[in-house]
């Protein structure tokens, strides 16, 4: 995959975050993902279909996701994972998302974009890709977001 | 859009397979309700579907399913999820179900142009999928190789 479309979903999270009132995320990592197993319980899945086919997954711990959450909406407290938090992280996914979509077109990338979904449980075992995925790791005072790519030409 | 015309293609197509890909029947079909989560019974594949109207299909079973429906598409014995064969093998059942039914809903509804993405697998315990536009109720199938569910999550796209 072209580092420039890699590019594009790191600064849209960066971006749509600080517009948000969340200004510490920076990038701490970057790697292939090497195991099917992941302890964040909270994991928001986007597909993207178009001149790049794939997944994009958000995810994080469940307390990363309540102070998200929280942020979010302006401060309120979040104390429980339930519907509340569970619709600003999917707006949050579709944010970055969307801008990521038009930052793709800028290169001349054109890609469409599903729904996101949010899929909660301990101890998940994930396959979204069937040839490589790519962890972006973000860190911020709100906790660690891992970001997954996996896309196919 | 009526549950009828999202989901009975899925249905249909899920039918056609297990009879004539899997060599399974399929004995009954029956609704289960759905709260604001689709609950998983432990195997879920997702596939993403864009175009005229977008949203995602699901494709539940529990662990033990999937390992059965593996051993069937494969000619090995699993043991466990974790095996990456056995996510293949469900991701690559959901991908011709739904490869079969968009096929149908494009033919049927002209100028619909779904596209579908690859899919995903997620399994677990206690696990459940949260979508806004979530549809009220999925399809359970029983099948020789367990409890199958379907949903499918649609909306008209732009």
């Amino acid at each position: 995959m072209d580092a420039n479309q890699i590019n594009a979903f790191i600064t849209s999270l960066i971006e749509v975050t600080k517009m948000l009132g969340m200004d510490s995320w920076t990038r701490t990592g970057l790697g292939a993902r090497d195991q099917l197993k992941t302890t964040n319980e909270v994991n928001v899945i986007i597909g993207l279909v178009g001149d790049i086919k794939g997944n994009v997954v958000l995810s994080m711990q469940e307390k990363t996701a309540m102070n998200i959450a929280s942020k979010m909406m302006g401060g309120l407290p979040v104390s429980e994972f339930d519907l509340m938090p569970k619709s600003a992280l999917c707006e949050l996914s579709n944010m970055v998302s969307g801008r990521s979509a038009s930052e793709l077109e800028k290169i001349g990338v054109l890609t469409s974009i599903t729904p996101p979904t949010l899929i909660h449980g301990r101890n998940l075992i994930s396959l979204i890709s069937q040839i490589e995925t790519l962890v972006v790791k973000f860190t911020a005072e709100e906790g660690i977001i891992e970001l997954n790519i996996a896309t196919e030409n | 859009m009526e549950l009828n015309t999202t989901i009975a293609p899925f249905v249909r197509a899920t039918n056609n397979i297990f009879r004539e890909m899997l060599d399974l029947g399929i004995h009954k079909g029956q609704v289960e309700a759905q709260g604001d989560s689709f609950i998983s019974q432990g195997f879920t594949v997702m596939v993403g579907l864009t175009g005229g109207w977008e949203g995602w299909f699901f494709l539940d079973m529990s662990q033990e399913t999937a390992i059965r429906l593996a051993s069937i598409i494969v000619g090995e014995d699993y043991s466990s999820v974790e095996n990456e064969e056995v996510l293949l093998a469900g991701a690559e059942i959901a991908n011709i179900i739904s490869g079969n039914a968009i096929t149908d809903l494009n033919n049927i509804h002209i100028g619909l142009n779904i596209r579908l993405t690859p899919p995903s697998v997620f399994a677990g315990k206690d696990m459940s999928m949260f979508n806004v536009r979530l549809n009220a109720c999925s399809i359970l199938l029983q099948t020789d190789a367990g409890n199958i569910k379907l949903n499918v999550v649609m909306k008209e796209g732009k």
